[in-house]
């Protein structure tokens, strides 16, 4: 079953002779449990496409459908709870507000959703747990390395029935050791089901994924299965 | 690193709209970031704290200051009936007065002269804790008297006498024991001598206090038939101070309002990338906009709080200047309290009013657009001008109908346009800034950078600007309105460095006693011995002149109970109007003979006076008036015989149309020798003169002590001396209102162009990297202070300007006199002052050039 469809995707900025046009009838669809990774030159939409699909921008042409509800016309609120409820978000510079600890970023989307602040907290703590950042749980953001930090965005993104996983660069900021363990991270949210899209310009961390969408000047130009990469080698069950 | 992985978690329920604890997450990160960046704050927080602080003193200012009208001689006394205070019958005559208006408050009252001064002192017999009049007189030191011979003394008595408590005073033959200093609370210039109640003999006058309304053809009748002087005081209008209250508060919260608009809209540019990510993962825009609500209420809560602690403090240190500047006591906790309370209510809704703004325009911004910081570009400034220009042009409508000046003003308009006026001004700004950046198009990077960054961050600079255009414009309408309400020439009777020494008591004598030659040889070494015994420089002798053919007039009764002695019949210049069988002489102003002397002491070379001139004078108000002399036997020059309506004889008079010339060097005060009679009209009218004064210059302002020993030691010499008067000027709130007004501008001016400037760190960093030395940045920061000060000023003092034409719009006279070196100062000065604080403060090399840290 598709989590996320993208049906004739443009996205056209500015207009006259400021026209860029970023996405030109992009149409993708990202089953449950399938991660894809979008790569392509600077430049090619990889981040629009993203944010499209993440309901962060609305298309100027084509449809977004992801869980079965389709984006298109609905309102700012009815996105916002879209995005709570269902859509994950991990971005390169990790995107976490200050003034929370790592415990309460993981279930800001929780909290906001209307979950009691302490069942809220208990699951943020869990969803850190299972990445390992369970003592790490009241720090603040800045008291972080990156690789903790960008695990608890991932925490952050997956906490809850999360139905789609989005992440633009997600090692973009991190040393190749901590870009690899966020692959797995994310892998492994997938392997429960949930479907992910990974914005990166990196091959290695692109063979992480299911499937390989390729971008240029806004028209996907490729598709393509990539061979058995490094998950090939964790042992079944892992 | 070790990761455990499990199946997918449980799915955790929630709400659809997030409810109480989405509020109550939203409202926990926006607490927790204050407490993180409370340092960030303190600016928008002293803003606040700034402008409840300021609108408190002047709450306080306009409350108390609007009591000078209130009619101080009359405590809660409706009537003030006098009557003559000896006779027979002074008795049932009171008792009528109780019986027909009920309870009553007496005080007799004898004028006292003071030896060797043309000042007098009111000796009275007031009670105490009067019905009516109790709230005039209240004891500073000592005791009241309560017996025979003892007195108490005000401060300028005490300090006119030089007599302090303990002390003895002599008066009119009956010797004092002086007990206690007093006051007039509600009139602190008031200069008089307390006794106890029936210790007046004999009273000149009776005042009689009561809260009797006389209404027309309510007469009363007394068993003496003597004559009753009935003075009502005017029905005070509370509702003028209540509106003034009400336009002064209202004036606070917008200029809160806008210092709190600009400080939120930068924190809202702050926390834009925060905010993105809140809404990326899944915040309402209601949530986005509770962040920044919530930060408003704590901001504005605290700064309110912190601007009523300064506030509360300047006031109470203010006080004893204001009382000084008023003439009347005031009370420290007298504050409109309900106005201070709802003023600090109001503020932290505002602060909360404020922060919505940019919190709308935050939570429409895409999320996208957030999460790269880039900020919304500026609105068209033309809407903006024209929402003004409809604020500004309707602001002034209402003004102009809210019939000012009349007994019922319609509050509602002079408030409404009060704010629609500055409000109007507000919305000018973008198309004023747009307008000067254009201007500086040509100007250098610096400065032409600075400009732009004014354009580009139009919603924090605009809000800037409006405060310092409310600032401004608040202490330019102070300023031209004290000059237009100051008496046309309000530098009063002498300068501080002059005494005038007069051979007859009454400064305003129309008679000079003549001198023999031994006489004036005896008065001018006195005189020159008081000149040195206080250290003046010169002392210059006055003449008059007067008609030989009049002789000498016989000594009559002067006004305050003095004696005018016998003299000579001075000239004066004059309003002579007949009024059928009589004529009227009104407006004499004395002459003095343009002496040389008199002319070396103005510096006015004899060369300089025009032949042909009659008088000599730098006022330009003497058209219509006459040179007037007496004459009781005729004379050759009398053309309009008649009666002068208050000569002590009936003399025939002469008079002659002056030609005047004007000369600017000669003085405006009202008691020197300010209007001069050539002696060349001496010579051609066959007029006489005659000493009649001195005048000593000193070489500094006079002290107490000096002006004391030149006035015992004229009292020995048989002269009087008349120092400068106490002046109810308000160059002092003129001058208080242009300072403050400059100085919570530069206030303003100095957070927000630092918020400014930090959001645009960025290109500081670029220019650094580029190779720009620190004397481009200060220029940045200097040209953006005084960008923002000089647009200020124009349209602050423009908008006090157009708002005042219209108030006075059936008498445009006062505007005439302008306030020319506070308006300098505003217009100059502040820009100036801008520009210098900015260079000074700005300068330092950018921490570092990397990108700034994130949120």
């Amino acid at each position: 079953m598709s989590v996320l469809e993208l049906n004739g995707v443009s996205k056209v900025y500015g207009d006259g002779p400021a026209e860029v046009r970023a996405l030109h009838e992009v149409s993708l669809t990202v089953d449950e449990g399938e991660l894809v990774a979008v790569m392509g030159p600077s430049g090619s939409g990889k981040s629009t496409l993203l944010t499209i699909a993440g309901t962060l921008e609305a298309p100027s042409a084509g449809e977004v459908v992801i869980a079965g509800a389709a984006v298109t016309g609905m309102s700012r609120n009815d996105r916002a709870r879209l995005r709570r409820r269902s859509i994950g978000y991990v971005f390169q510079n990790f995107n976490l507000l200050a003034g929370l600890t790592a415990a309460e970023n993981v279930a800001l989307p929780l909290e906001l959703d209307g979950v009691p602040a302490k069942v809220a907290r208990e699951a943020g703590v869990q969803a850190l747990e299972e990445l390992g950042l369970r003592e790490r749980s009241g720090s603040f953001p800045d008291e972080l390395s990156g690789g903790e930090r960008q695990r608890v965005a991932i925490a952050r993104a997956v906490v809850g029935d999360r139905r789609l996983l989005l992440a633009d660069e997600p090692s973009g900021a991190l040393d190749s050791a901590n870009g690899e363990a966020v692959m797995r991270l994310i892998r492994t949210a997938c392997r429960r089901g949930v479907a992910g899209v990974v914005v990166t310009h990196d091959a290695q961390l692109a063979s992480w994924a299911d499937r390989v969408v390729f971008l240029r000047d806004g028209r996907v130009v490729d598709q393509t299965a990539p061979a058995a990469g490094p998950e090939s080698l964790i042992a079944p069950g892992r | 690193m070790t990761v455990l992985t499990s199946d997918r978690p449980a799915e955790v329920k929630g709400r659809a709209g997030g409810g109480a604890p989405a509020r109550r997450a939203v409202v926990r990160w926006g607490w927790r970031l204050f407490r993180r960046e409370w340092r960030r704050h303190l600016l928008i927080i002293s803003m606040l704290a700034l402008a409840v602080a300021a609108t408190i003193v002047g709450l306080g200012t306009a409350t108390n200051a609007a009591k000078l009208s209130a009619d101080p001689e009359f405590g809660t006394a409706a009537t003030i009936l006098s009557l003559r205070g000896s006779g027979p019958q002074l008795s049932d005559d009171l008792e009528a007065i109780r019986a027909r208006v009920g309870a009553i408050d007496v005080v007799a009252h004898q004028e006292v002269a003071v030896p060797g001064s043309v000042s007098t002192i009111d000796l009275r017999d007031q009670r105490p804790g009067g019905t009516f009049n109790g709230v005039t007189l209240r004891l500073d030191s000592g005791r009241y008297p309560t017996g025979p011979g003892e007195v108490a003394l005000s401060e300028g008595a005490s300090k006119l006498l030089n007599i302090k408590v303990g002390g003895m005073w002599t008066a009119n033959g009956q010797a004092w024991h002086v007990v206690g200093t007093v006051e007039n609370p509600l009139n602190l210039q008031e200069r008089f001598a307390l006794v106890a109640p029936g210790h007046v003999v004999p009273a000149a006058t009776v005042s009689v206090f009561t809260d009797w309304h006389p209404v027309p053809g309510d007469g009363l009748q007394l068993p003496s038939r003597a004559a009753l002087h009935i003075i009502s005081r005017g029905h005070p209008s509370t509702a003028a101070v209540d509106a003034l209250v009400l336009a002064l508060g209202t004036l606070g919260l917008l200029f809160v309002g806008l210092m709190a608009v600009a400080g939120f809209t930068v924190m809202a540019q702050r926390r834009h990338r925060a905010l993105g990510m809140l809404a990326a993962v899944g915040a309402t825009d209601r949530h986005v906009r509770l962040v920044l609500l919530a930060d408003g209420a704590v901001v504005g809560g605290v700064g309110a709080l912190a601007g009523a602690v300064v506030g509360l403090a300047a006031w109470f240190a203010f006080v004893p200047a204001l009382s000084s500047l008023a003439g009347h006591r005031i009370d420290r906790s007298a504050l409109p309290w309900w106005a201070v309370g709802a003023m600090l209510l109001l503020a932290t809704l505002t602060a909360v009013g404020a922060a919505w703004w940019p919190a709308r325009a935050i939570a429409r911004t895409s999320v996208v657009a957030a999460l790269s910081g880039r900020p919304s570009p500026p609105q068209p400034a033309h809407r903006f001008a024209a929402a003004g220009t409809l604020l500004l042009a309707g602001g002034l409508v209402l003004l102009f109908l809210s019939r000012p000046g009349s007994e019922h003003p319609r509050a509602p308009m002079i408030v409404t346009g009060t704010l629609a006026i500055p409000v109007g001004l507000l919305f000018l700004a973008p198309l004023s800034i747009r307008l000067l950046a254009a201007a500086g198009r040509h100007t250098g990077v610096a400065v032409r950078l600075a400009l732009r960054d004014l354009v580009r961050y139009q919603a924090r600079s605009g809000a800037a600007l409006g405060s310092v255009t409310l600032a401004v414009g608040i202490a330019a309408a102070i300023a031209v309105s004290a000059a237009a309400s100051d008496a046309p020439q309000p530098v009063g009777n002498l300068p501080t460095d002059q005494l005038m020494v007069h051979l007859s008591p009454n400064r305003e004598a129309e008679q000079a006693p003549p001198l023999s030659g031994d006489q004036l040889q005896a008065v001018t070494t006195g005189l020159q011995q008081i000149a040195s015994d206080i250290g003046a420089r010169s002392v210059v002798p006055l003449e008059q002149a007067y008609s030989p053919q009049a002789g000498l007039q016989p000594a009559h009764a002067g006004p305050r109970g003095r004696t005018v002695p016998a003299g000579y019949a001075t000239t004066s210049l004059s309003r002579i109007t007949v009024s059928g069988p009589g004529i009227d002489i009104s407006t004499m102003n004395p002459l003095y003979v343009a002496t040389p002397s008199l002319l070396a002491h103005y510096g006015i070379p004899a060369s300089a006076v025009d032949p042909t001139a009659d008088v000599l004078s730098a006022r330009t108000d003497l058209q219509g008036l006459k040179i007037f002399t007496p004459e009781l036997r005729g004379g050759q020059a009398s053309s309009e015989p008649g009666t002068a309506s208050n000569a002590p004889r009936a003399p025939k008079i002469s008079s002659v149309e002056p030609r005047i010339q004007t000369l600017s060097q000669l003085p405006l005060y009202t008691s020197a020798p300010s209007i001069l009679l050539t002696t060349g009209a001496v010579q051609r009218l066959g007029l006489g003169t005659v000493p009649a004064a001195w005048l000593i210059q000193a070489a500094g302002p006079l002290t107490d002590t000096q002006i004391q020993t030149a006035t015992t030691a004229a009292s020995a010499l048989g002269l009087y001396v008349e120092n400068r008067d106490e002046q109810a000027s308000l160059a002092p709130l003129r001058n208080w209102s242009t300072a403050v007004g400059v100085l919570v501008a530069l206030g303003v001016l100095g957070m927000t162009v630092g918020l400014i400037r930090s959001e645009t760190a960025g290109d500081l960093r670029t220019l650094a990297a580029a190779g720009a030395s620190s004397t481009i940045r200060r220029t940045i920061a200097g040209a953006t202070s005084a960008a923002l000060a000089l647009l200020g000023a124009i349209l602050g003092t423009a908008g006090a300007y157009a708002a005042l034409l219209v108030w006075h719009r059936s008498d445009l006279s006062p505007l005439h006199r302008v306030p020319v070196v506070n308006l300098a100062v505003i217009l100059a000065g502040l820009p100036l002052l801008a520009w210098t604080g900015g260079w000074l403060l700005a300068g330092r090399e950018p921490p570092a050039l990397g990108r700034p840290p994130l949120e």
